[in-house]
């Protein structure tokens, strides 16, 4: 079974002054259908840039990303928020909710930029992806009226509303006490049985360990990828 | 997608953000709002004084009316005074026959202010001998059930008959009395009522101020005065075969300039050669309105299109502002899947909600100042101007405050279209 995402001699510079940063030093990886994955390093590492690339939010300077059998590496800004709305799903540390949104309106806000965008559509494919994480006793409140960890699950919700291939999990426990942590990790490893790949991004090892293969980086290099 | 599809949830969403930022919405649309409602108010008054004016030439006989008048001679025909006839009907006999261009001629001749007096009751107006050739002129007529004019016979033997303006008649009869066939008094003759003047309204100005009564209002000049034939009033109060003036209407008014020359030079033939008499066109007057029209939508537009251009600036800084608060927001937008194009509309929908609720506020507001301006020059001048708001002028308002949001939301729109995803997200 071809990859799901195949990427080869990615690179990545940045100009800063008179200084050239090389965040992506020659990367190749593959990532499979279905797969939990972590990728693990310092700030600096390059982490961060692999995911925004991977995420279609940044293009890389060289190499060549297979996307479900497409190449992808060098796509134009409205090509790149198609596969954002439609391949890939996010969930950040700080969870991004929009405060003046209702938590049903900020879970079908990825299905409002799709072509053909049905508001009545929309709103039922959020209340499953509300129940999918256990938050649909919650639709018309503000993301102000709930906790750390609801927020998060709301957060998730929004990122598996559009059925991605793919979500990358920036840190997705760094605001969450202990108890919410294993919960939301728990939801996340859950979410390959529906043939996700989820991508979590950490700096701290122990959130790693969640996942079935631990990428590490170091200096824009894959320093070491086991599976556990 | 189609357009319409995107534009709608972006101005639901500007809509809400109006809602969620009251008194931010309400100070950035405050231009937009004063602009609006100058622009829209100011038009209205000057388009009210316009009518107003058209109105009032058309009341002195149109550009069609040339009137000439009884003048004294210059300083260099001083010395000729005793030549000087003055203007008489051998002039109205001269300028039919070798003027064609002219239709009507109406001769008349001044009495003066007279008391009018019947049994129990007495009014002033003024008094003019005049011909049947008044009413043409003066775009007069006598409406059916309200007796004739003055005939060529009245004039011929002199009759002491008398048509009155309809503004007289409640002031020497009361209300609901037929006043044909009635006798009144001046100066101790007899005259016998055979006619009344129509009842002069304007139709852009309808001012009924409390204490005016029927006839009455702006119009009023127009409808008193009281007229007898002016063979009678020559050889029974004047004295002499001398009148005050001719009132010539012209067939074509493109030949105004013809018919002026023509009977000027008929004039000056007639009289010797003796400048007794002046001759003035309304088209004079047309023209020194016209010009101050165009100065007032000029200074009135350039009032209005300034607080516009402000109101305008207001609402590109609060979008800016706007923005500002919300990089986070574009940034997860981004995420999710937006495009710079639907960040663009909704930061442009933005701006136009604003300006739209601005630009409406400022219709009602111009209401309000249209009604204070009628109010005003209701009570300040005579023939007030009046206006009516007219859709036409509200909807250009209108139309003109979405241009402005429009135009000052696109550098803000291109703003938040361009903002770099991750930078957005990364914003504190």
């Amino acid at each position: 079974m071809p990859a799901l995402i195949a990427i080869r001699g990615l690179r990545k510079a940045y100009v800063m002054g008179d200084e050239t940063v090389h965040a992506l030093a020659g990367v190749d990886l593959d990532f499979q259908k279905g797969e939990f994955v972590a990728i693990l390093g310092p700030s600096g590492s390059g982490k961060s840039t692999l995911m925004h690339i991977l995420g279609f939010m940044d293009t890389p300077s060289e190499g060549s990303i297979v996307f479900d059998g497409q190449e992808v590496a060098k796509l134009d800004p409205d090509l790149r928020a198609w596969y954002r709305s439609n391949r890939v799903g996010f969930v950040f540390q700080s969870f991004n909710l929009l405060p003046r949104l209702t938590v049903l309106e900020n879970v079908a806000l990825p299905l409002l930029y799709r072509e053909n965008s049905d508001p009545v559509a929309n709103a039922a494919a959020a209340k499953v992806a509300l129940e999918r994480v256990g938050m649909s006793h919650r639709l018309d409140h503000r993301p102000s009226q709930l906790s750390g960890g609801e927020r998060q699950r709301v957060a998730i919700a929004r990122a598996i509303v559009g059925t991605p291939s793919i979500i990358f999990a920036d840190e997705p426990t760094g605001n969450l006490d202990v108890k919410n942590v294993d919960r939301i990790l728990e939801l996340l490893g859950s979410l390959i049985k529906e043939g996700i790949t989820v991508v979590l991004v950490t700096h701290d090892l122990s959130v790693a360990e969640n996942a079935h293969r631990v990428i590490s980086m170091r200096a824009g290099l894959v320093h070491e990828d086991r599976a556990r | 997608m189609k357009l319409f599809d995107r534009i709608r949830p972006a101005v639901v969403n500007g809509l809400r953000e109006l809602q969620a930022n009251k008194v931010r919405s309400l100070l950035s649309m405050s231009g937009i709002i004063l602009g609006v409602a100058s622009l829209v108010a100011m038009v209205t008054v000057v388009q009210g004084m316009v009518g107003n004016f058209r109105q009032f030439v058309d009341a002195m006989g149109g550009i069609e009316k040339i009137t000439v008048t009884r003048e004294q001679l210059p300083k260099e025909q001083e010395h000729l005074s005793e030549l000087s006839e003055g203007v008489t009907m051998r002039d109205v006999d001269r300028i039919r026959k070798t003027v064609p261009l002219v239709e009507n001629i109406s001769p008349e001749a001044r009495v003066g202010y007279e008391r009018l007096i019947i049994e129990g009751h007495e009014t002033s107006t003024y008094v003019t001998g005049v011909t049947a050739d008044y009413l043409p002129v003066a775009k007069r007529w006598i409406d059916p059930g309200f007796g004739r004019f003055i005939s060529d016979l009245d004039v011929l033997n002199m009759n002491d008959v008398i048509v009155l303006g309809s503004a007289v008649v409640p002031e020497l009869f009361g209300a609901n009395v037929d006043p044909v066939g009635k006798v009144i008094k001046i100066r101790g003759r007899r005259f016998t009522v055979i006619g009344v003047l129509n009842n002069i309204e304007g139709s852009g100005m309808q001012i009924r101020s409390a204490n005016s009564r029927s006839g009455g209002g702006a119009w009023r000049w127009r409808n008193s005065g009281a007229f007898i034939p002016v063979s009678t009033a020559q050889a029974k109060f004047i004295g002499n075969d001398r009148l005050s003036g001719l009132g010539l209407r012209i067939g074509d008014a493109e030949r105004l300039h013809d018919a002026v020359e023509q009977t000027e030079r008929t004039m000056l033939a007639g009289h010797k050669g003796l400048r007794d008499f002046a001759i003035s066109t309304n088209e004079q007057t047309l023209e020194d309105f016209r010009k101050t029209e165009a100065a007032f939508k000029l200074s009135l537009g350039g009032v209005a299109g300034i607080s516009l251009f402000v109101g305008g600036i207001g609402i590109m800084n609060v979008m800016l502002a706007s923005i500002n608060e919300r990089i986070r927001e574009i940034g997860v937008r981004k995420a999710v899947g937006a495009r710079g194009s639907d960040l663009f509309l909704q930061f442009l929908a933005e701006a136009a909600v604003i300006s739209v609720v601005g630009g409406i506020i400022g219709l009602v507001v111009s209401m309000g100042i249209v009604a204070l301006m009628n109010y005003i020059l209701t009570q300040a001048l005579p023939t007030g101007a009046v206006a009516t708001l007219d859709w036409v002028i509200m909807s250009q308002g209108l139309a003109f405050s979405v241009v402005v949001g429009l135009v000052a939301g696109v550098y803000p729109a291109l703003r938040a279209a361009n903002l770099d995803p991750i930078e957005a997200l990364r914003h504190e």
